[in-house]
């Protein structure tokens, strides 16, 4: 750059405007302005449209844009067996079909017309002394076995299962407390603002339309005053007319030469 | 305290919809200012307006911070008031807003300005705005970003894509002709200044 500023630098002028320029060359621009009435003179003209500039404003209309999102879909909690192993649950499945079947009473003999199934304790079961003796014996036998292997795995799974839903149904309690603690305050939290925005509208309203109305009010009384005047003025001028015109009257009988 | 910018974006990012509200009511206003004055019509600055924080909010996951959230914010608006010319293919206009009069333009002044200050400000906005719709986009937008939202000139050269200098030259083509409009309708202060 030069070590003086000229006429035509149109940028570094702008740049002067503006003040966003380098103090060295602000200080050329400066000393150029004290011996140039044409760049003086242009610099004066462009800061009045800068001053003229500020009285063009957007109008003040209300925007108040929001983001709302749809609340998040609610997860159903998980069943209460669903912490229970798969093991343990056909287990159970058998368990229950064990004791189902022994409130039943379910009976199956093996005979000369074949297998034959019978439930219910009306009619208690009678043992058919035959050749297939032996084998409604054993299965006595067995039944005597399995009673006490099922009250044990009974117990068993009982306790296993009320300390897996104590444990899941304890967990769920605990984030559930949590989510909803959290939510709750948060939802409070924008509550209060939003009544605190509200309240605020309102009052700048109410001071809005407050001002308004004496406005409009003064702005009445101005257009009244202004059209008594006129019909004052109106008047008053007619009169005068009227009497101007009656003056030339006189003047020219008295003087019909005129 | 209240929180920045940056502090708000990010907590958008991780998904607060409160946070960019905040950044909504923020920057609702200069965004839809500088629509206003771009495009001349108030409906349309609302709808550019709202569209430029949709826009934005879409945007968010890819904002990464590398430029200030308020001219990624101005690059987005200005591009839908680009856009909005172009599609429109009129000159800009300044219309007065739907629903509002004289009366209730007077009223909401306050009772601190006369009404000969009122009419003199009212006629004197008018004049400036039919003096900016004279002026070629670029030119316009250019004023508007360093009149009314103060931006530096390397500011307006990275949200317009043109070098420094060009900046310059359209703010100094546009104060010109600005100059010669108001000259025109008897603004006396600016005829004083005149070179003689």
């Amino acid at each position: 750059m030069s070590d003086t500023f000229v006429c035509d630098d149109k940028d570094t002028l702008i740049a002067y405007l503006y003040d966003e320029i380098d103090p060295i060359v602000r200080r050329r621009v400066e000393e150029h302005l004290r011996v140039c009435a044409a760049c003086t003179a242009e610099v004066t003209a462009l800061s009045s449209v800068r001053v003229e500039l500020a009285s063009w404003s957007a109008p003040e209309t209300e925007l108040d844009f929001q983001f709302v999102r749809k609340p998040a879909e609610v997860v159903p909690p998980a069943a209460w067996w669903s912490g229970v192993p798969v093991w343990a649950q056909a287990a159970a499945a058998i368990f229950l079909l064990a004791v189902s079947a022994a409130v039943a009473n379910v009976q199956v003999r093996s005979g000369p017309d074949g297998i034959v199934v019978s439930t219910g304790w009306m009619s208690p079961a009678t043992v058919v002394p035959s050749a297939a003796g032996p084998t409604t014996v054993a299965t006595r036998a067995v039944d005597e076995t399995w009673k006490p292997a099922l009250a044990a795995l009974e117990s068993q799974l009982r306790n296993e299962i009320k300390s897996s839903r104590d444990a899941a149904s304890n967990a769920v309690r605990a984030s559930t407390r949590t989510t909803l603690d959290a939510s709750t305050l948060k939802s409070i939290e924008l509550m209060i603002q939003a009544s605190e925005v509200r309240q605020q509208r309102e009052m700048a309203l109410r001071l809005t339309q407050f001002n308004r109305d004496v406005n409009v009010q003064r702005q009445a009384d101005l257009v009244k005053i202004d059209q008594v005047i006129g019909q004052y003025a109106a008047t008053s001028g007619a009169e005068m007319a009227r009497q101007r015109q009656q003056l030339n009257l006189l003047r020219r009988v008295n003087n019909p030469q005129e | 305290m209240v929180a920045t910018d940056e502090e708000l974006v990010a907590r958008s990012m991780a998904g607060d919809a409160e946070s960019f509200n905040q950044l909504v009511l923020r920057w609702e206003r200069p965004i839809y200012a500088l629509a206003y004055r771009v495009i001349g019509r108030d409906e349309d600055a609302r709808d550019v307006c709202q569209e430029t924080f949709l826009r934005a909010f879409r945007a968010l996951p890819g904002f990464k911070g590398q430029a200030k959230f308020s001219s990624w914010l101005y690059r987005i608006a200005l591009n839908l008031c680009r856009d909005w010319i172009r599609r429109k293919k009129r000159t800009p206009v300044v219309d007065m807003p739907e629903g509002v009069d004289v009366v209730e333009l007077a009223a909401e002044q306050g009772p601190v300005e006369s009404i000969e200050d009122l009419v003199a400000r009212r006629e004197m906005s008018g004049i400036v705005a039919d003096g900016m719709r004279l002026l070629p986009d670029e030119q316009r937008t250019a004023i508007v970003l360093k009149e009314y939202h103060g931006l530096t000139f390397q500011e307006i050269a990275e949200l317009q894509g043109c070098p420094l200098s060009t900046v310059k030259t359209r703010l100094y083509q546009g104060l010109s002709v600005l100059r010669r409009h108001l000259e025109s309708r008897g603004m006396t202060s600016l005829h004083n200044g005149r070179a003689s």
